[in-house]
């Protein structure tokens, strides 16, 4: 079996291009995912009941479905439906949809810890539901669920290691690990340093999302 | 009239045959009320007897049965914008102050007043400074809102209220959350808004206030209206047996205050 020093020497530039590949997945997809989420939240708090049930609908589906099932399904079940996509663009859409989902669930949590008053208020300084929204819901949501949305980040990133169950080149962090293995002896050493990436990036993560929390923090 | 202040006739808000159920309780029982430019309304009653909900109704932030609100002139609709647009004439000040947590006092003042009205930032908070001067809590602008006293916050709520340049503005309880040292100083506050002419509906439970300040004093009980009249009259010579007990049971707390 390899050393690490052998491995990196030899497979350093394809660990770089690894890393660069599942960090791009991972802030595409989680970008994807709060964008995607913040929409599936406002529709399951507006007035329109249909918009209600299609959000609802939307979270159970993407929370209480495997990833891996999911990237099948786009795989190999899109052609049929006449869309092709890029196997690297059913990686994103599948790391998308499922922490989106997450996303939802934590905003809606954090907005419990708005007071009804706060809305009221709102409505009777005129603000229609899209001003409350913008004004009042969204910005408490999102200030009070900062460490939901890192620990979601590092989700995503981890997420993002279904990459590896679909041929891409340059391949991900995970998919770098089975290169390695069919074209030298890297063994468990080879996965041991994409696993090293993987926790000093979280570690990185999580220690940014801190200092984020405690700034914008809400006094209460 | 009590201040020898001379009330319009132009009435603000109108509402007419208001009825109301919480489930199978008649909150509101064919309520008729109508508050008339520059006059001071005060409403009071035993708990439960429906004045937040009444108050509340007057912008329509609780739903009603059957009957008609209508502000200056203007028959206020179930939703839409132009529901919106007649709330944003309509203040309101609550019980437990309900200031914008995550904003600055500043900002909690200019917010509607850029986000409704579309005026500009400067505009905005230069009229904001001096309505936080006029109810005394400028020098707070760039804290937030748990950084200050409960009266603090109340009257930056007052500010807030006033930015949209109200027809009227609603009270429900005012200070009812207060500590007793920062009651007088909302009541000033109040006070002074009257002295200039606002149009003002009030349910306090404060009688010296609204001896003070009512131009007419309502009474409340069971969901209806039971009495109307001007405060003098109405403390001196309450006309039904419930009003009666309910001063009554108001007991010494008033008349050493
Ligand atoms: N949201 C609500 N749902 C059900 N009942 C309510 C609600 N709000 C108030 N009530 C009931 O309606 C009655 C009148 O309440 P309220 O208007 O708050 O009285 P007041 O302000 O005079 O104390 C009370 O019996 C109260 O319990
Ligand atoms: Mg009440």
């Amino acid at each position: 079996m390899m050393s690490v020093g052998e491995l990196l020497s030899q497979f350093g530039d394809k660990y770089l291009q690894a890393l660069w590949t599942t960090y791009g997945l991972t802030v595409l997809c989680f970008a994807g995912a709060l964008v995607l989420g913040i929409a599936i939240t406002v529709m399951r708090i507006c007035p329109i009941k249909p918009l209600q049930w299609f959000g609802d609908f939307y979270v159970q589906i993407f929370r209480n479905i495997p990833g891996a099932a999911l990237l099948i399904v786009l795989v190999y079940a899109l052609p049929y439906l006449r869309v092709m996509l890029s196997y690297y663009m059913c990686v994103l859409v599948a790391v998308t949809l499922i922490p989106s989902s997450f996303c939802s669930e934590y905003l809606m949590a954090g907005m419990n810890t708005i007071g009804a008053g706060q809305i009221e208020a709102a409505r009777s300084l005129g603000m229609t539901f899209f001003q409350i929204v913008k004004n009042v819901v969204l910005p408490q949501a999102l200030r009070s669920t900062v460490l939901q949305m890192t620990n979601l980040l590092v989700a995503t990133m981890l997420t993002t290691a279904l990459a590896s169950q679909v041929p891409l080149n340059p391949a991900d962090l995970t998919g770098i690990v089975t290169y390695i293995n069919t074209h030298a002896v890297g063994g468990i050493t080879a996965f041991m340093i994409s696993a090293f990436f993987y926790a000093v990036t979280a570690v990185v993560i999580g220690q940014i999302g801190n200092r984020i929390d405690k700034k914008v923090r809400i006094l209460r | 009239m009590s201040n020898g202040k001379i009330i319009s006739q132009e009435p603000i808000i109108e509402l007419k045959h208001i009825d109301k159920h919480f489930g199978s309780l008649h909150v509101l029982k064919d309520i008729n009320l109508t508050v008339h430019k520059g006059e001071v309304v005060v409403i009071i009653g035993p708990s439960g007897s429906g004045k937040s909900t009444l108050c509340r109704t007057i912008n329509r932030l609780e739903t009603i049965d059957s009957g008609e609100i209508v502000i200056d002139g203007s028959v206020m609709p179930k939703e839409g914008k132009k529901l919106a647009e007649l709330r944003s004439q309509i203040g309101m000040v609550f019980q437990s102050f309900n200031l914008f947590a995550h904003k600055t006092i500043l900002d909690n003042v200019t917010i509607a007043p850029r986000d409704v009205l579309k005026k500009s930032k400067r505009e905005a908070e230069e009229e904001a400074m001096q309505l936080l001067k006029r109810v005394g809590v400028d020098s707070q602008a760039g804290k937030v809102p748990a950084q200050l006293s409960g009266g603090q916050q109340q009257r930056v709520a007052i500010a807030r209220s006033l930015a949209m340049h109200p027809k009227a503005i609603l009270f429900d309880e005012p200070t009812s959350a207060l500590d007793p040292e920062m009651i007088g100083e909302v009541l000033d506050v109040m006070t002074e808004l009257a002295r200039d002419g606002m149009t003002m509906v009030i349910v306090t439970h404060e009688m010296n206030f609204a001896r003070r300040v009512a131009d007419r004093v309502i009474f409340m009980d069971g969901g209806s209206i039971l009495e109307e009249a001007a405060p003098e009259e109405f403390f001196a010579a309450p006309k039904t047996q419930r009003a009666r007990d309910f001063l009554n049971s108001l007991g010494d707390r008033e008349s050493r205050s």
